[in-house]
């Protein structure tokens, strides 16, 4: 479970500090889904930094199955806006950087994700060698690397087509099933929100300060984009965006 | 092939331009003043044995400074680039220092190293490690920071994001620089080897040779480009081998 906690995260110091997110606190049960939606730039991503550990609130607590996040773990995996991928090294190197960098070696089970990503004729490539949908699966299989039991996502999709989004969106809710892993999506688009987020909150311009949460329990499935609960829900999430 | 052919193709177009200046020169000054290509070339070939000799003493003077520019000057070039408080105490040193010419120092380098090779070696490499640390530094700071969380969230140490990050996201510019450093170490190799006064490298054996045997001597500035030519092939082939992937395009699966 993870337990957010009174979170104010500010940067700079003294006459210079800036606050990015003030006063948060939510909970997150083992294997259900969250997403953070509000204005750009109004402190969703570093609130999902902190939950990753690479950044420490000024105050407040994140705790995972009660022990408290204060730096990046091995069963919390982070997805980056633009995939985070690194162009100097290949699809195999990049999927597997979590596992080279602690000095072990890719089991089978690393190939077999790279498979089932459709990545597994591509492995010698360099991420320049790709298209944009085929980077975001090789920073899909980085994080399923390690079996983590927590996935965030900073805006995952952003600057991709309506096409090539939608099927990333399919893959993210067949892997949840699939893998039963928690997991936190930062994203300021409505549909994306209404369609991955079991529960979504809304966050107000910076400080992020939680506006409404809005529950959205019949989610999860591919089919969930035609029925009227996902409109209900896109309607309250633009809603309580406007105001 | 194509890429021999247009190096041929330069290289004619650089000498018939040269042959022209030769005759405008000479014609002016009715002597003969800058002697032509074919000329100096075929005393290329008639002192091919001291040219060799001078050819190599300067090329492992040459390479020796830029290995040790290079492994001196790219970890704190990188260092002070991503070290904030580093970049604080040395950025000041780095704007006092780079601008000194270090050709003001050669006197003081012969005092303290003699006239051997150390003095010139120590000379170039001075003047390309200010090239390189700057180079180094400029090219740390502007790293892409997704790529440092990237690998911070997936539990990379410090020395880790140098590692994987830092260093491989730099080594262009850092070829870079070290491409400009060897015109910029050719010049100054020249000139460390002609305050010796009997000393060997091509820097010695075209002053020996500029006031009474001008042919001579241009045969040993050819030889000095033959040496730039060399190390920047070298250059080139090593970025094409450890920067592969800036080289790759986009291309459809099979």
């Amino acid at each position: 479970m993870i337990d957010v906690h009174a979170v104010t995260i500010d940067y700079g110091q003294g006459e210079q500090t800036v606050r990015a997110v003030e006063d948060v606190s939510f909970r997150l049960d083992k294997g259900e889904s969250l997403a953070l939606i509000g204005p750009s730039g109004c402190g969703k991503t570093s609130l999902l930094f902190a939950l990753s550990g690479l950044l420490h609130p000024r105050s407040g607590r994140i705790t995972l199955d009660g022990e408290e996040v204060t730096n990046p773990r091995r069963d919390v995996a982070l997805i980056l806006q633009n995939a985070g991928l690194l162009p100097w090294k290949t699809v195999w190197q990049n999927a597997n950087l979590s596992l080279l960098l602690n000095g072990e070696f890719p089991q089978q089970n690393a190939a077999e994700v790279l498979a089932h990503l459709g990545l597994d004729n591509v492995m010698k490539r360099f991420p320049a060698e790709l298209s944009e949908g085929m980077k975001r699966r090789v920073g899909i299989a980085r994080a399923l690397s390690t079996s983590p039991s927590v996935l965030l996502m900073d805006e995952p999709l952003a600057s991709l087509d309506t096409l090539t989004r939608e099927k990333i969106q399919d893959l993210f809710l067949n892997l949840w099933h699939e893998h039963g892993f928690s997991m936190i999506l930062v994203t300021h688009n409505i549909e994306e929100a209404a369609f991955l987020g079991q529960q979504i909150i809304v966050f107000t311009d910076r400080p992020a300060r939680i506006s409404t949460i809005v529950e959205n329990p019949q989610m999860g499935s591919l089919d969930y984009r035609e029925s009227s609960p996902y409109q209900a829900v896109m309607s309250q999430l633009r809603e309580a965006l406007e105001t | 092939m194509k890429r021999v052919l247009t190096y041929v193709i330069s290289i004619m177009a650089l000498l018939l331009a040269w042959e022209l200046a030769s005759l405008a020169v000479n014609g002016i000054n009715h002597a003969i003043i800058l002697p032509g290509p074919f000329n100096a070339l075929s005393q290329v070939v008639k002192n091919a044995a001291e040219l060799q000799r001078n050819f190599a003493a300067s090329a492992w003077r040459l390479i020796l400074a830029i290995l040790i520019s290079l492994v001196a000057a790219t970890p704190l070039g990188l260092l002070i680039g991503r070290e904030p408080t580093l970049d604080r105490y040395f950025s000041p040193m780095i704007y006092i220092t780079y601008p000194i010419p270090q050709v003001a120092l050669i006197l003081f380098l012969f005092v303290v190293f003699g006239t051997g090779s150390a003095t010139k070696v120590t000379m170039v490499a001075l003047a390309l490690f200010f090239q390189i640390l700057v180079s180094a530094r400029g090219a740390a700071k502007n790293i892409d920071e997704e790529h440092i969380t990237s690998v911070l969230s997936a539990g990379a140490s410090r020395w880790q994001v140098y590692w994987h990050v830092v260093l491989p996201a730099t080594l262009p510019e850092i070829l870079t620089s070290v491409r400009v450093s060897i015109g910029l170490g050719i010049a100054f190799l020249y000139i460390a080897e002609t305050r010796a006064a009997l000393g060997t490298g091509l820097g010695s054996y075209i002053n020996k040779h500029m006031l009474f045997n001008r042919e001579r001597a241009f045969a040993g500035i050819i030889a000095m480009a033959i040496l730039g030519l060399l190390l920047y092939i070298a250059v080139d082939v090593i970025e094409r081998l450890a920067c592969r992937w800036k080289y790759v395009k986009r291309r459809p699966l099979k």
